[in-house]
């Protein structure tokens, strides 16, 4: 089929206007010879209309798309460029770690204050010999719920003597182990975890130490952390925060740096 | 200049067709697109855009250059580096064996090639 150079020269005006949907690197590289191409095909007797245009939008569609991944690939995928991101990100993680652990360090060692001079002057009252019913504070402290800080004397196996502290009804005490740490180093600082019931537990700023002289024995002081966690959890959100923020900024920059320093020529 | 590597064998029909053709000689786009549309030339329908992406690539790879030479601004011309006929002749051995695999196994019609 032949084709009318009216027909031919719209054809090509079409074909120059998709050009400009190509990279444009690729299309200052490649716009007149495509042109060119694309002219010679029309007036190819061998190729009539019918084969040629559906040739030329299959290719329009493949070719672009090819193009402008490889466009992005040439300005984003650089070597030095993801380098970069990749250093700026894990220096932005490091940071929003260290914005999180330190923070939550000093709350959590800070939540031991009170409860490190309460069991030394418990010990020392125990170990001039003041009975322990006498030396523990009168009260009942609802470790469950109060976030006052009570004291508890045990013996040297580790039974409750005298508890300032209830946990469902009976004096709690911790693990075993605790004791026997406590026996060999003098002291303990540890999050205590007893279990409440209904499969919740409750977690405990704990100092336990040895009592020594004439009874031996060990008093743990200890105070509820739930204001503690829910003060960890926002530092813990502000860092997230930060973080996706640092993130954010990287991702944009990088783009930005990557897109202004593209290669130019195809 | 080449900056990229050459691409490992099996080549995509697009730039086996490409190189087969300038294998030939110097040519210009619409003639490599002719010479790719033809059954010894791999039967390959490709338009400017898959064409020219793909000579811009194998440019970067070293396995094309422009001569330079051009009766017209627009008409461009290519010919294949010393890279690309060793590529070209790499895939044309594995295309080979092929082929005498299957001219052995008997799938061949009409007795296979001549």
């Amino acid at each position: 089929m032949t084709q009318s150079p009216t027909t031919a020269n719209r054809l090509e005006r079409l074909y120059a206007l998709a050009l400009c949907l190509y990279p444009t690197p690729f299309r200052q590289g490649y716009e007149l010879a495509m042109r060119q191409a694309f002219r010679d095909a029309l007036q190819d007797r061998a190729l009539s209309r019918r084969t040629l245009v559906p040739l030329v939008l299959r290719d329009l569609v493949t070719s672009l798309a090819k193009e402008h991944l490889a466009m992005l690939r040439d300005t984003f995928a650089r070597p030095a460029l993801v380098f970069n991101a990749v250093v700026l990100t894990a220096l932005a993680t490091g940071l929003a770690l260290a914005l999180y652990a330190i923070p939550q360090q000093v709350l959590r060692q800070g939540a031991n204050d009170p409860q490190i001079q309460l069991a030394d002057d418990l010990a020392a009252r125990l170990e001039q010999g003041i009975a322990p019913a006498e030396a523990v504070p009168a009260g009942s402290v609802d470790i469950a719920r109060s976030l006052s800080s009570f004291v508890i004397a045990y013996d040297d196996q580790g039974r409750p003597l005298a508890s300032q502290a209830q946990l469902n009804g009976t004096a709690p005490a911790p693990p075993k182990g605790v004791f026997d740490y406590v026996r060999q180093h003098g002291e303990e600082r540890l999050s205590w975890q007893p279990a409440i019931g209904n499969g919740r537990s409750v977690r405990i700023a704990a100092v336990v130490q040895r009592v020594g002289g004439l009874h031996p024995g060990f008093v743990l002081a200890g105070r509820n952390m739930r204001e503690v966690e829910a003060r960890e959890e926002q530092v813990e959100q502000m860092a997230g925060l930060t973080w996706i923020g640092m993130l954010a900024v990287i991702l944009v920059g990088t783009a930005a740096f990557g897109w202004y320093t593209r290669p130019k020529t195809a | 200049m080449a900056t990229g590597t050459a691409p490992a064998a099996p080549l995509s029909p697009a730039v086996f067709a490409i190189l087969l053709s300038l294998a030939e000689g110097d040519k210009h786009g619409y003639h490599i697109m002719k010479d790719a549309r033809a059954p010894q030339g791999g039967g390959i329908q490709m338009g400017p855009g898959t064409l020219y992406g793909s000579l811009e690539r194998l440019m970067r790879d070293g396995l094309v250059e422009e001569t330079g030479l051009s009766d017209d601004e627009r008409r461009r011309y290519y010919r294949l580096t010393k890279l690309g006929q060793s590529v070209l002749a790499v895939e044309l051995e594995r295309l080979d064996a092929a082929v005498s695999f299957a001219h052995a196994l008997g799938l061949l019609p009409h007795g296979g090639r001549s």
